[in-house]
């Protein structure tokens, strides 16, 4: 079965829900990225960059004291190590390479933490594009120092304050932006989101953190981890090991404060299958189909939605999702930190949590962990967080009726 | 040249908005086709601008559901959808809005919508409407290629979908989006999202002329069109001006004086049909 079919459908979920006024520009991009993905000269301009701009290929690590611990062979994918720190390049170089051949000169992305704006700032700048980025204001306030690392690199950062000011927000403005010029513009969307091509174009360009580790760990692991909010970096990873069939994969998902007080990021574990931002997929939402805001401690993860090519493979349980909360990825966060000397993303952090869920499977089995970014850019909200005497929890129902 | 005849449209012959135009095009008038959300600034009051426009010359009204993530909307749009949705509004509350509208005066609905609301209700939704009398449903962010599954829902019932047309839509796709379209096709004027524009460009006749050579069914215009002089010089050649943003604005510049708001949108209606 080819996924995405012919219309950008993975089964049930993908295609395409957007206004008329995007569909021609949309069908047009599939049109020439289907020419152009197997295209020569464009595969060796990808690789040219990914190894002398980005610094791939990036490390597989051994990493012995964690190994230890779990009883287990454990690797971590090093893409905490790619230039501007996270996995967020791969797709943005791929990306802006299509666009330069789509001869547009201007380039618009959404972001929530900050990191593809900054991967999308950069590539901008390397190429001489235009950039602009639209960010939630409270992500703008909370995530200051990347918004002026976009700024540094020449980009215009356009704060959004409608909705609820975050990235879905973003999404929605960038949206509105890219309608309105839509003539001049390509929207680089930074996960394997939105409506198709998308979701097949980002997964290209992510798959090569899998391929890799395919090459450098010269046999199968027996089981892959990958935290998932839009799911880029998970779908980079698991994609070339999918058609293994006794490759256990896990996904994992933001679980906030705890799935059961409705405070989390956790599309599939706690949301529903509805369309929103160009794509059917599971989504938070409420009663009416309004949706609703996601939480995370890791802004990364701060979405309410999820790429369809995850749902599908939810459905038909090749990939399983779980959660970890954010107090699990703050205590795992500190342990990475302490056994290998090495700061994960807050995102990351949730991959890494999963071992302890997990620890009496993983004895004695070779287990891959996509290490999707570094931690530089949550000092701020780890330290907030662990200065906290006690983060604050929702009370459940029965607990509020015994006070 | 031989124009499209679309088999969908004689499934059902008796839905009122066919009635609307075909009276229209006796009276050689045009259609005024107001937009306003569902429960801007409440429930009670946004009834009562439907009655009003109802009874100033629109000859259907375009109800907005008020929805989380309005992406083809307008900062004026968006943020009715932000006063709408601090009322809880919800599906049912809208159907129970057009029965007590319909009570007032029988006018075409047409219900505007993102698909999630829809798509979370299935055929709830199909059956919600046609039971509230909802002849039309516009569904932004569904074209026609991923239509199947609404179609389901409503092919048996008399409720047309409404389907749009852009700048961007070529010929080719002109042809697929209006095989599926039914009781008019609605044209954007701008590459844009909703909002009043002091000038809309010049393809808009051109487009329209063009739409009319592939199809028989009445062609709206809407997206941008504030004034009086815009509406006329658009009625000329096509069937219906679309109103939205330039009535909200209404509701924002005096939201706390509910008898001036229906005093304004009842001269603006007035000022505008004057000139279909």
């Amino acid at each position: 079965m080819k996924l995405p079919d012919d219309n950008g459908h993975f089964g049930e979920y993908g295609g395409r829900y957007i206004s008329e006024t995007l569909m021609p520009a949309v069908i047009e991009l599939e049109k020439f990225y289907n020419k152009i993905r197997n295209d020569k000269e464009f595969i060796k301009d990808f690789k040219y960059y990914l190894k002398n701009y980005v610094g791939r290929p990036s490390p597989l690590y051994f990493a012995e004291r964690l190994s230890k611990i779990y009883n287990a062979e454990i690797y971590l994918k090093r893409e905490d190590l790619n230039h501007t720190g996270a996995h967020k390049i791969n797709n943005t170089m791929g990306q802006a390479l299509l666009a330069l051949r789509m001869g547009k000169k201007r380039i618009i992305a959404e972001t929530g933490a900050g990191q593809h704006g900054v991967a999308t700032a950069t590539v901008c700048a390397l190429f001489d594009l235009d950039c602009e980025i639209f960010m939630g204001k409270k992500d703008v306030e909370r995530q200051k120092q990347n918004v002026f690392r976009m700024e540094l690199l020449g980009a215009k950062v356009n704060s959004v304050e409608a909705g609820s000011q975050t990235l879905k927000d973003a999404m929605n403005e960038a949206i509105r932006d890219w309608i309105t010029n839509i003539q001049t513009t390509y929207y680089m969307i930074g996960t394997v989101a939105g409506p198709h091509p998308y979701p097949l174009i980002v997964r290209d360009f992510q798959s090569v953190i899998g391929k890799e580790v395919l090459k450098q760990l010269k046999r199968l692991p027996d089981i892959l981890i990958a935290c998932v909010g839009g799911g880029s970096n998970a779908i980079g990873l698991f994609y070339p090991f999918l058609k293994y069939d006794g490759i256990k994969i896990y996904a994992v998902e933001a679980g906030g404060y705890g799935i059961e007080t409705g405070m989390h990021a956790a599309s599939i574990t706690g949301g529903k299958p509805g369309v929103l931002h160009g794509n059917k997929t599971y989504l938070l939402q409420d009663e009416f189909g309004r949706i609703k805001d996601a939480h995370s401690i890791a802004a990364g993860l701060d979405y309410p939605g999820i790429g369809p090519e995850h749902s599908y493979f939810a459905d038909e349980k090749r990939i399983i999702f779980d959660s970890v909360t954010d107090e699990e990825a703050v205590k795992a966060f500190q342990e990475l930190c302490k056994l290998e000397g090495i700061i994960p993303a807050l995102e990351s952090s949730h991959a890494i949590a999963y071992l302890e869920k997990i620890k009496k499977e993983i004895k004695g089995k070779t287990v891959v962990i996509n290490l999707s970014g570094r931690g530089d850019k949550d000092m701020h909200t780890i330290s907030e967080y662990l200065s906290a005497a006690k983060p604050v929890k929702i009370k459940s129902g029965a607990e509020a009726g015994r006070d | 040249m031989i124009k499209m005849r679309n088999e969908r449209n004689f499934k059902h012959n008796n839905n009122k908005i066919d009635a609307v135009f075909k009276k229209l095009k006796e009276e050689k008038r045009k259609a005024f086709i107001p937009f306003i959300s569902i429960g801007d600034p409440d429930i009670e009051t946004s009834l009562d601008i439907a009655k009003t426009l109802a009874e100033n010359g629109a000859d259907i009204i375009e109800l907005g559901f008020p929805f989380s993530d309005p992406m083809a909307d307008g900062k004026v749009i968006q943020r009715s959808y932000e006063r709408a949705l601090k009322n809880k509004i919800s599906m049912e509350d809208t159907f129970d809005f057009i029965k007590r509208l319909k009570a007032f005066k029988n006018i075409p609905i047409v219900l505007f919508t993102y698909y999630n609301p829809v798509f979370a209700m299935s055929e709830k939704f199909a059956e919600g409407a046609e039971e509230a009398g909802v002849e039309g449903v516009l569904i932004v962010d569904l074209p026609p290629e991923e239509s199947g599954e609404f179609t389901k829902y409503i092919e048996d019932r008399n409720i047309y979908q409404i389907f749009l047309l852009a700048p961007t839509t070529d010929a080719g796709r002109m042809r697929l989006v209006l095989s599926y379209a039914k009781g008019f096709v609605y044209y954007v004027s701008v590459t844009g999202v909703t909002g009043a524009r002091k000038n809309l460009p010049e393809t808009v006749k051109s487009n329209v002329n063009e739409i009319k050579k592939i199809t028989d069914l009445p062609v709206g215009v809407g997206f941008g069109i504030s004034s009086k002089e815009q509406a006329k010089d658009i009625a000329k050649y096509s069937d219906a001006i679309i109103i939205g943003s330039r009535i909200i604005q209404f509701i924002e510049d005096n939201i706390n004086d509910k008898e001036l708001i229906l005093k304004k949108i009842a001269e603006f209606s007035n000022d505008i049909i004057s000139v279909l």
